[in-house]
């Protein structure tokens, strides 16, 4: 067993802001890259279906996690810039005949737009307060694109086409493959984008913001306009994730961007890890896999002849109750904690530290 | 740093494959796979239990036949909960394990599944009898047995016309893709036929205990039939609110509150309801409800308290049944475009009287367009009127 380390230390700005600063990080960022190259060949549709569900969900995931984690906000209202986005993405492509990728990237803009706009309240109230008026906003928007008929023109539902990829029409056989590629470029690209963020000085001042108001500005932080940033920040996310959805199911309904779901991004954030960004993604990572998972383990279960699977429902629920309390009670700082604690552990094993 | 700490991920995750691999199902080469998306414990689920046992004890009766020229049918069904990312989810499941066909349950999965099934080429039934499935150049790969929710509509609007012209509708619906399907047609209609019905919509919250607001609404609009298109527990609720309040309105019942399961919980309020229903319930016998009877007295299941909806699953298997013996009798290859173009050939379905031939061709995947209207009398459905189409 090699020494280990006993600090980072940088001899020069280049390296302070390097990706990846050791190179045990480095090692683990190409296995991971490895793996996430193989899994298109590892995994049949279904699952794969079920990555490309994890990789949306994790873009939503480091939106909210801007807002809740960093900036110390709090959204009830994230499927709503969720629906947002997905409208707007599948309204330009179909009525404008917007190319997707222009269609997506207005989306974006509206939902961070839209997002400045409701963070509004965040300038006055906090805490309890601001989680309800961000309710409020959830269950504007749900009714505005549930009821407003020009949305849809009456069907209560928008067609998107199948994304092209490079002129070819995607086949079922490749279809999730290809989308795989995709999302992960997206996903990796939306990573990327808020870990850089998060050393700026922007960030910074999101954090300082998040830990103390006050404090944050005597040092010359405009507060008002850092909260803002950050509804518009996450709101684009949300935004991003929405309308990638929406091309990825070929449809946009109302149903999709419920209140449960914004829960369950908030689930999410902190069964992961709030304030980490790689906690976004294990917490889409888990939230994602619990109910395939439970679905296939009562199918296992019920084979036997009890009957597990008319169940199923609440034992998805309860599993997502139960994941958020234990969570909460016994690692509140989520996965990304659970998982720096085993390097640690197995770091400085055979002692304890 | 060292080397093992970078070992735990890819043995977790290879964990995780074998334990994946382990649940992929075993099946038979020769079997027809389908995959059935059922409704069992969501908000459709008291009458999507009944359908859902109806499909697959035709099945289970096709198979101990001897199967659709000797090949038996596998069905592949999950319990969706009436949530359409999960019915999204299990049909790439179906997908998967290279099923030629899927049976559906609600307007919103068959809706969000529409332009999938048409990339994927799979025909795809469903107990949803929305419009916008019935045409083949918006829902190519869609096909509807019975009269649309939109045709219901229609028919019970003429009713109502027919019996006081002057009369206040109201229409109370399933707050989602579902409810909603026949209200603009409905409102249509009515422009279109010249009649002097007035007509509003109230949206009916799913979970709600009561419905008396709205009813109030509804009295302060004048209303004297009362149409409802939702399931069965809920207008049953409405049915009591109706008959406590003694607001003396007449409720019409479109296709899923038609059954016993509305009589049974509405109690006496239930009395003189209306129902336009596309299928014979086992109370009005028919011809074509012999082969039902007959499996529920093999199975000891008792057929009258199956209800309608365990016929309505029971025929619309059929149907796709029927396409696939015409297509295996031409002998062509088992796939989902071949299928379709079996269903669009073979010829009408005859039920035998529980509903009327049902027929698609290339151009409309409407399969009927007649729906009967039945009273309910001392806790029975009784027939009033047989196979109605809209007025034209």
């Amino acid at each position: 067993m090699s020494a280990t380390a006993t600090g980072i230390f940088h001899d020069s700005y280049a390296s302070e802001l390097r990706l990846c600063h050791t190179r045990a990080e480095k090692r683990r960022l190409v296995l991971t890259l490895a793996l996430l190259s193989a899994l298109p060949w590892a995994l049949d549709g279904y699952w794969l279906g079920v990555v490309n569900g994890i990789g949306i969900a994790a873009i939503g995931a480091v939106g909210l996690n801007l807002l809740c984690g960093f900036s110390g906000q709090i959204s009830l209202g994230h499927a709503g810039f969720m629906a947002v986005g997905a409208f707007t993405s599948a309204l330009l492509s179909t009525r404008l005949g917007l190319p997707a990728p222009l269609g997506i990237g207005a989306a974006v803009l509206l939902s961070a737009a839209l997002g400045a706009l409701v963070g509004l309240p965040a300038l006055r109230v906090e805490g309890v307060y601001l989680a309800i008026a961000t309710l409020a906003s959830q269950q504007i928007i749900e009714f505005i694109v549930c009821r407003w008929s020009w949305l849809t023109q009456g069907r209560g539902f928008l067609d998107v086409p199948r994304l092209g990829f490079l002129g070819d029409h995607v086949s079922r056989l490749t279809f999730e493959r290809s989308w795989y590629w995709l999302i992960l470029g997206v996903a990796t690209l939306a990573l990327l984008g808020a870990r850089n963020l998060l050393r700026s000085a922007l960030g910074r001042s999101l954090m300082a913001v998040r830990d103390h108001d006050v404090a944050a500005a005597t040092i010359g932080i405009d507060v008002a306009r850092a909260k803002l940033t950050a509804f518009a920040l996450s709101s684009g996310y949300a935004g991003l994730a929405g309308a990638l959805c929406a091309q990825y199911s070929e449809i946009v309904s109302w149903e999709r961007f419920t209140l449960d779901v914004s829960v369950q991004y908030l689930g999410m954030i902190i069964v992961g890890g709030l304030g980490s960004l790689a906690g976004s993604v294990y917490g889409a990572v888990f939230i994602g896999l619990l109910p395939p998972l439970l679905s296939e383990l009562a199918t296992l279960a019920s084979s036997g002849g009890s009957s597990w699977t008319a169940q199923l429902p609440a034992l998805q629920l309860g599993a997502f109750g139960a994941a958020i309390v234990l969570f909460l009670l016994f690692e509140p700082r989520g996965l990304a904690r659970l998982w720096q604690r085993a390097l640690d552990y197995f770091g400085s094993w055979p002692f304890r530290y | 740093m060292t080397h093992h700490r970078t070992l735990h991920l890819p043995i977790a995750l290879s964990a995780l494959a074998a334990l994946l691999c382990a649940c992929t199902p075993q099946r038979n080469e020769h079997d027809i796979v389908i995959g059935v998306l059922a409704d069992l414990t969501g908000p459709t689920a008291d009458v999507g239990r009944p359908y859902h046992e109806g499909m697959l004890a035709a099945i289970d009766d096709l198979n101990a036949h001897g199967g659709i020229r000797r090949r038996h049918i596998q069905a592949l069904s999950e319990d969706y909960g009436y949530k359409v990312p999960t019915a999204e989810e299990k049909y790439k499941k179906y997908v998967q394990a290279s099923v030629v066909a899927v049976q559906g349950w609600g307007t919103g999965d068959s809706e969000a599944l529409r332009r999938k099934v048409a990339g994927d080429e799979l025909p795809f039934m469903s107990a949803s009898y929305a419009e916008v499935l019935t045409d083949p150049e918006q829902s190519p790969y869609n096909f509807v047995v019975a009269a649309t929710y939109s045709d219901q509509m229609r028919i019970a609007l003429d009713q109502i016309a027919a019996a006081d012209p002057q009369a206040q509708v109201a229409v109370f619906h399933h707050d989602s893709p579902f409810g909603n399907a026949p209200i603009a047609d409905g409102k249509q209609w009515i422009a279109s036929r010249g009649y002097q019905l007035g007509y509003q919509e109230y949206a009916m919250k799913a979970g709600a205990t009561d419905y008396v607001a709205s009813l109030q609404r509804a009295q302060q609009q004048g209303a004297r039939y009362l149409i409802v298109q939702n399931v069965a527990s809920p207008a049953a609720t409405l049915a009591r609110d109706i008959a406590a309040q003694k607001l003396g309105m007449k409720i019409v019942c479109l296709n899923w509150c038609s059954d016993e399961l509305f009589v049974q919980l509405a109690g006496p309020a239930a009395e003189g309801t209306w129902m336009v229903q596309p299928f014979a319930p086992p109370s009005v016998p028919q011809p074509g409800h012999e082969p039902l009877k007959q499996y529920c007295a093999a199975k000891g299941i008792d057929f009258e308290s199956a209800g309608v909806h365990f016929v309505q699953g029971w025929y619309t298997l059929q149907v796709m049944a029927g396409g696939l013996a015409k297509l295996l009798a031409d002998g062509r290859e088992l796939s989902g475009k071949n299928l379709r173009g079996a269903l669009e050939t073979m010829g009408p379905v005859d039920t035998g009287g529980v509903i009327g031939p049902i027929r698609f061709s290339a151009a409309s995947h409407r399969g009927a367009t007649a729906a009967g209207v039945y009273v309910v009398e001392h806790g029975k459905l009784v027939e009033r009127a047989r196979a109605l189409t809209p007025r034209s």
